[in-house]
């Protein structure tokens, strides 16, 4: 069996987990509830593109957010309306106030822009290694917003862009975060994605088979860097309000903590960390307003959802490095269970002859 | 002349804070291979740990100072207990989250129990006012700075070559192992490392505060970016590179700084930042990291 025919077979069980949530959600869900499942979609989809370099190398990085705002903004700019972009970007920079495409073609731009960047960045990324490469991802991010907040001709500086045309609904995030699910299965399995997780498990042995550890870096970083940006896309695509503080450390730190909480080594870990702290997050934005529960009127506590997601962090680092599914995925757990099931069933058909006898 | 010491010293102040800080990140990653990026809110906690003296027992100032440094040095003791402890023998990105996590944690306790604007701190007036040498005027916090960056630097110094403690701690930089075999108790010796980045800290954070007048749950976060960046710029877990880089990074951003034209101000982070990046494109272990081999040991 070829690898792309046993990935899909493998992603049919999160696939169709996924229709589902889309379909019951669009039949019997209200407005609000269909927003709360399309911001998952655009996490979940951020979180696998997360998975691709993480999982892959081991590394920490903090910079992927940027990819997000770099994709959101492409688009925002290349499709905003003219009439619309005369008011808000006036003396946009290279004739840009004077563009306008249309949707296939600026996201196709924007992705395209996201990948070009991410492969430079990752030039620099990818030779370093190790905890270097790490702080370099959180100097990235830090770059980008500043160049969004300062660059006001291009950007509107920390204003929000708005006015993107809403061209996007669920069924678009449903799509980008299967699209995601299989890139991310896809690398994981391949050849490149195996040599990558080897060598994040032991440099020196993998170098030494002749693994090109900084090439597969770069790949990775890339590949994650274009599938972040679409998760850059579904946000402006839909909100058509995107800001630079959208893209900072809030995001960050959220889809960190999803993609540790299910285990940052498998695509399966990717996909519960986010369903687990996105209805966790909706809870806690309630308790956060105030609410008035069982007679007591709690007061509003602002910060309560990051306190959690830290919380989660921590617990999991010291508790359970490897998260929820502990590095594996939903088929690797299926076989486990069948094979103790069968072992179990072995030992009980060969003990039962030894008592006969006795 | 005047505009040019008025520069240097400024430099160096900068320059100063940052080697503070760096130090004490290189000397808990050396030690333990934890890159602590909860760093940051051992100041912001200095600064809290200010303001809730100065509105409940302490009217003069000046004793606020040595209450920052000491409730910094005591944060970094308890997260070291708390967080870091489960931790210790993890690969370094497992240390890396956790420390991140810490960080999250604090900024939004405080966000929800004390408040999410800045709020002001009482900072003796001498330090705000300028001070005459040799007829220039020179700022008063910066030439504390500097001095307090000599000071704390040599004593470091001295703690390091000539206690058991140290030797120990420069002992256990190379071979944590043995350190133990010699009958050191680990626990003591990281602990040590903690007080000492946590007392450097708390210096920092006076200065921080003592220009900025006011404390907000996110102040940690950019000094202690800058500080990461110092220590990559100087080479991860060398003391020496720590200060080396700190120092570099604060002129360089003073250079930025005063010859910038005013359209691109704004932009003297990400300008720092991609310097930077192309210093270590050229070395990519750092001005004064060493090119290390795979499974070499030292």
């Amino acid at each position: 069996m070829g690898l792309v025919s046993a990935t899909l077979l493998r992603s049919l069980a999160p696939i169709c987990l996924l229709i589902a949530i889309a379909g019951l959600v669009m039949s019997i869900g209200e407005p609000y509830q269909i927003r709360v499942a399309y911001i998952f979609f655009i996490n979940l989809t951020a979180v696998f593109a997360l998975q691709i370099y993480m999982g892959g190398t081991g590394h920490a990085s903090f910079g992927h957010a940027a990819f997000q705002g770099i994709a959101a903004y492409s688009v925002a700019i290349l499709m905003t309306p003219l009439a619309l972009k005369r008011l808000l970007i006036p003396d946009a920079p290279f004739g840009l106030a004077a563009v306008h495409l249309g949707a296939v073609p600026s996201i196709l731009i924007a992705l395209v822009l996201t990948g070009v960047i991410a492969y430079i960045v990752g030039l620099a990324i990818s030779r370093l290694g190790g905890v270097a490469a790490e702080i370099a991802t959180l100097a990235f991010l830090v770059i980008v917003h500043v160049i969004f907040t300062n660059w006001i001709e291009l950007f509107r500086g920390p204003r929000a862009f708005y006015g993107i045309p809403s061209i996007s609904n669920l069924y678009w995030g449903l799509g980008a975060a299967i699209i995601a699910l299989l890139i991310a299965k896809l690398f994981r399995d391949s050849p490149y994605g195996v040599q990558l997780r080897a060598a994040s498990d032991n440099l020196l042995a993998a170098r030494a088979m002749g693994v090109p550890v900084e090439r597969l870096r770069l790949l990775a970083w890339t590949l994650s860097g274009i599938v972040m940006g679409m998760a850059g896309i579904l946000l402006a695509t839909y909100l058509g309000t995107i800001a630079p503080s959208s893209f900072y450390f809030n995001q960050t730190f959220l889809i960190m903590a999803m993609l540790l909480l299910g285990g940052m080594r498998s695509v399966s870990g990717a996909l519960c960390g986010t369903l687990v702290i996105s209805i966790g997050s909706e809870l806690t934005r309630s308790l956060e307003s105030g609410p008035v529960i069982a007679g007591i009127d709690l007061p509003a506590m602002f910060g309560l959802t990051g306190f959690f997601l830290g919380a989660i962090i921590v617990l999991v680092m010291s508790f359970r490095r490897e998260g929820l599914l502990g590095g594996e995925e939903f088929e690797d757990l299926f076989r486990q269970w069948k094979l103790k099931r069968k072992s179990a069933a072995d030992e009980t058909s060969a003990d039962a002859p030894a008592k006969q006898e006795a | 002349m005047e505009y040019f010491v008025q520069q240097t010293i400024n430099a160096l102040s900068v320059g100063g804070e940052y080697a503070l800080l760096a130090l004490g990140l290189a000397i808990v990653f050396s030690i333990m291979n934890l890159v602590n990026f909860a760093h940051g809110e051992l100041i912001t906690l200095g600064g809290y740990a200010m303001l809730f003296s100065a509105a409940w027992f302490v009217s003069d100032p000046i004793y606020l100072l040595p209450i920052c440094v000491l409730a910094a040095t005591g944060a970094a003791i308890l997260f070291e207990r708390v967080a870091f402890r489960p931790v210790r023998n993890a690969p370094e990105t497992t240390g890396l989250l956790t420390a991140f996590g810490v960080s999250i944690v604090v900024q939004n306790a405080l966000l929800i129990f004390v408040a999410t604007r800045p709020k002001p701190v009482p900072i003796p007036d001498w330090m705000q006012g300028t001070i005459q040498i040799a007829g220039l005027h020179l700022p008063m916090v910066q030439v504390l700075e500097t001095s307090c960056t000599v000071v704390a630097a040599t004593g470091l110094i001295l703690l390091l070559t000539k206690t058991n403690l140290g030797l120990a701690m420069r002992a256990a930089a190379k071979d944590f192992t043995v350190v133990r075999l010699m009958g050191i108790k680990a626990d003591r010796v990281i602990l040590g490392a903690f007080a000492v980045s946590g007392f450097l800290a708390g210096l920092a954070a006076v200065f921080i505060l003592a220009r900025r007048g006011a404390v907000d749950p996110m102040m940690g976060f950019s000094p202690v970016l800058k500080a990461f960046v110092a220590c990559v710029l100087g080479g991860f877990g060398s003391l020496l590179g720590a200060a080396v880089g700190g120092l570099s990074l604060g002129m360089l951003e003073v250079l930025l700084q005063a010859t910038l034209p005013s359209e691109v101000a704004g932009f003297r982070d990400a300008i720092v930042f991609l310097l930077v990046g192309a210093v270590l494109i050229w070395r990519p272990t750092g001005l004064l990291g060493k090119r290390v081999e795979l499974g070499d040991k030292e």
